[in-house]
């Protein structure tokens, strides 16, 4: 592991609750690691596990789906969909024999500021551990 | 022309201004392609802020604008009416959250300054793939179709009147009314007066903005919020239909009874003297006596509850009402019968409801909790055993039985459904638009389920029901408004489409439909909500949702990378 590893984790949160849940975790003042760049998307069912792939190949350390929980999403079963092709994403990643602890899914609810602000510390730490994204150097794409 | 981006960020008095090095910020930003100018302000959503941004747009020329500022939560809204004050489009504004998820959580101020300018940078790289996004009204039909004229039709149908509103209360039966107006003698018992109903049926009837269609089906319904076609057929005839339009249906077709027979346990039609709630309620409306098979009064009864719950996987939340007012009956007319109550839980939820109990116990009604009973025996000797909680067995000798059967959906359920393009409960019944955030809507806008049909309900949760879905009318549905439609919907690019449908079957909402001469999908743009899960599923990549696009969130990603 490098010495003051930052890592660069990619955050996919739907607008509804987990980008809600990460704005109460800022209005309560709470702190947490500056090592994700949140990307707001409408719901988790969005973020086409092309995207994960794609951030990952790129370099990315880690990636994060954070959506609602199962029966809280707003477009009612959208999250299960995410749930299934994050599945899947490991899966592929496992036959391809990377990382499936770079990858992440965590329904965190419009209420739950101190649990977004857990699983971003916990994550962080946990992708400081692992080290670098190993693929970060290969030229994949 | 290109691209004038201008980047405003925002002190909001010392929130971001002491929490973040802004000018460091704006050296940083200022070099980068297209951003012609970048400023701060001391609070950008302020009258004066407002202002300040407008003239900023006007007098720079500018066709973007990215702010530094809170969460779009907040002000989002206020930034998009600011760009068309100024004459740009509203889409073409991106709010970078750097107060809640910049600010407010990093302590040490280099962090967060060099957070502000990755956070905002990605939002300018986003926003050079922005399209402007057309806000697009349609017009609307006032008009309401109430499908099903039980207490929930009627309730919805009179509360909806309004001028300048037409209702058409569609009925399949002869009668409005529905499933209570059978019951008189046993609904008054327990203070439930029917001539009240009766007077809702008259008031309707007078009433010139409702039209009723009795023994009449809805044969098709068709279209959208605001925009429903719908044609009816009177019952058993092919001739005589009618069609209308209007801008919203409320469902109100109610439920069914669970059927006995199918449960030999219960030992109905198959051992005289063992009844339905129904065939009870039946049987006191045609005489006051109570009478068995052989013509004499029984001498004792056993109330069974529950009836059908095991195979239903749920409770009906109000036959244990309906049997303890029963038991009132009896014993208010026959004290000398012995009543008992087998019941498993004992559900008597409502505040009024409890009063019932305590005079069944009064009136010396048996109450026995069990978790299994199986209804024996013959006629003149019925014989009731069952199980305790505790698992002993006990054995009761009546010569009559009533057993509640659960509530189950109503028959034409799936047709209804089917016809609507709204999905069902996994127990049959109309599955509600969102159990927490929707309750009496559906997946599609504009439909509402009220009543038993959305599943079992007491007679004031039912009116509840129906007087909600009359309020989401009135405030969505305004005589003479137009509606806007969700602006960030999804588009299918035809070129890249293969047509597998994969999409189809993600989408809740039933916004694409597939085009068999062309032999792709197509987004119904007044349907869809824009979550984007269709995108999500595409494997051709061929699915655009407007303000969410591959390319527009590939941005985004790409600055999270950067070192
Ligand atoms: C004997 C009895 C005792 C009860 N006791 C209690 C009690 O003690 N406490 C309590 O809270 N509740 C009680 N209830 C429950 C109460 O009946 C219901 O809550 C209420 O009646 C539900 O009304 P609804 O309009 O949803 O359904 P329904 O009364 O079933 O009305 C539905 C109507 O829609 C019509 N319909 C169905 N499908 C279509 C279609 N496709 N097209 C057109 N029309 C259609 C039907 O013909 C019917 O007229 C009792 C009910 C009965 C029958
Ligand atoms: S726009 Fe937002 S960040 Fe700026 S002053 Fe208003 S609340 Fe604060
Ligand atoms: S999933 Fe994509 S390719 Fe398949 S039908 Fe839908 S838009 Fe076309
Ligand atoms: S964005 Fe959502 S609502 Fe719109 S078509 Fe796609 S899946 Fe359906
Ligand atoms: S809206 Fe949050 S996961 Fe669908």
């Amino acid at each position: 592991m490098s010495e003051g590893f930052e890592p660069r984790i990619v955050g996919f949160f739907c607008k509804w609750c987990t980008y809600a849940g990460a704005d109460l975790a800022g209005t309560s003042r709470l702190q947490y690691p500056p090592n994700v760049l949140p990307i707001r998307v409408m719901c988790s069912s969005r973020v086409d596990p092309v995207f994960l792939l794609t951030a990952y190949l790129r370099g990315a350390d880690a990636v994060l789906i954070g959506g609602c929980h199962p029966g809280d999403c707003h477009y009612i079963e959208g999250n299960y969909y995410t749930r299934r092709r994050v599945a899947l994403l490991k899966n592929i990643f496992e036959t391809l024999k990377l990382d499936t602890e770079r990858l992440r899914l965590s329904w965190i609810s419009a209420s739950e500021g101190p649990r977004f602000a857990k699983v971003i510390t916990e994550y962080t730490e946990n992708t400081k551990k692992i080290g670098p994204n190993p693929a970060k150097n290969k030229i994949f794409i | 022309m290109s691209d004038k981006i201008g980047v405003y960020v925002c002190e909001c008095g010392p929130n971001i201004g002491e929490a973040i090095d802004i000018d460091k910020v704006i050296e940083a930003i200022s070099p980068i392609e297209d951003v012609a100018v970048v400023r701060r302000h001391k609070l950008l959503c302020s009258g004066d802020g407002q202002n300040f941004l407008v003239d900023e747009i006007k007098n720079e020329g500018l066709t973007h604008v990215v702010l530094g500022a809170c969460s779009p939560k907040d002000h989002e809204i206020t930034f998009m009416n600011v760009a068309t004050r100024a004459g740009i489009n509203p889409y073409l504004i991106q709010v970078v959250n750097i107060r809640e998820q910049c600010a407010w959580i990093f302590k040490d101020k280099d962090i967060a300054t060099k957070k502000a300018i990755k956070y905002i940078r990605a939002g300018i790289e986003r926003i050079k793939y922005h399209k402007p996004l057309q806000k697009k009204e349609l017009d609307a039909n006032p008009d309401v179709l109430v499908l099903g004229g039980g207490l929930a039709g009627i309730e919805a149908a009179l509360a909806l009147t309004q001028t300048d509103r037409k209702v058409y209360l569609v009925e399949k039966s002869a009668d409005l009314g529905g499933s209570v107006m059978k019951f008189e003698k046993l609904l008054s018992h327990q203070g439930f007066n029917l001539g009240l109903i009766k007077e809702k049926v008259d008031k309707i009837n007078s009433n010139e903005n409702i039209e009723v269609l009795t023994s009449t089906n809805v044969e098709s319904v068709i279209g959208f919020f605001g925009n429903f076609e719908v044609t009816t057929k009177p019952a058993g005839e092919e001739a005589g239909g009618k069609s209308f339009i209007v801008g919203a249906v409320v469902v109100a077709s109610g439920y069914n009874w669970f059927d006995l027979e199918s449960t030999p346990r219960y030992g109905y039609k198959k051992i005289e003297d063992v009844f339905t709630i129904n065939d009870f309620g039946r049987m006191i409306e045609e005489s006051e006596k109570l009478k068995l098979s052989t013509g004499k009064e029984p001498k004792s009864i056993a109330l069974v509850h529950c009836g059908g719950r095991k195979e239903l996987g749920y409770c009906s939340r109000v036959c244990c009402m309906q049997m303890m007012n029963i038991g009132n009956y009896i014993k208010d007319k026959y004290p000398g019968i012995e009543v008992h109550e087998l019941h498993s839980d004992l559900c008597v939820s409502s505040k009024n409801d409890q009063k019932y109990y305590e005079k069944s116990k009064e009136k010396g009604i048996n109450f026995i909790r069990m978790k299994g009973v199986e209804v024996g025996g013959k006629a003149g000797a019925i014989s009731i055993e069952y199980t305790t909680l505790a698992g002993d067995k006990g054995k009761l000798a009546v010569d009559m039985a009533v057993v509640a059967p659960g509530m189950i959906p109503e028959a034409g359920t799936p047709q209804v459904a089917d016809m609507l393009n709204v999905p069902l409960h996994p127990t049959g019944f109309f599955k509600e638009g969102h159990e927490k955030l929707n309750p009496v809507g559906t997946t599609m806008d504009g439909i509402y389920v009220v009543g038993c049909a959305q599943g079992p309900k007491s007679f004031m949760e039912t009116l509840i029901q129906a007087q909600a879905a009359t309020g989401k009318i009135f405030s969505h549905l305004i005589p003479g408004k137009k509606i806007e439609p969700e602006v960030k919907v999804s588009e299918i690019i035809e070129a890249f489409c293969t047509g597998c449908q994969t999409c189809l079957d993600v989408c809740f909402y039933g916004a694409i439909t597939y085009d068999e001469d062309k032999g792709v999908s197509v987004v119904n743009e007044a349907i869809c909500r824009g979550c984007g899960n269709c995108a999500g599923s595409c494997p051709s990549d061929a699915i655009r949702p407007k303000h969410f696009t591959t390319t527009q969130l590939y941005q985004e990603v790409v600055e999270a990378l950067r070192e």
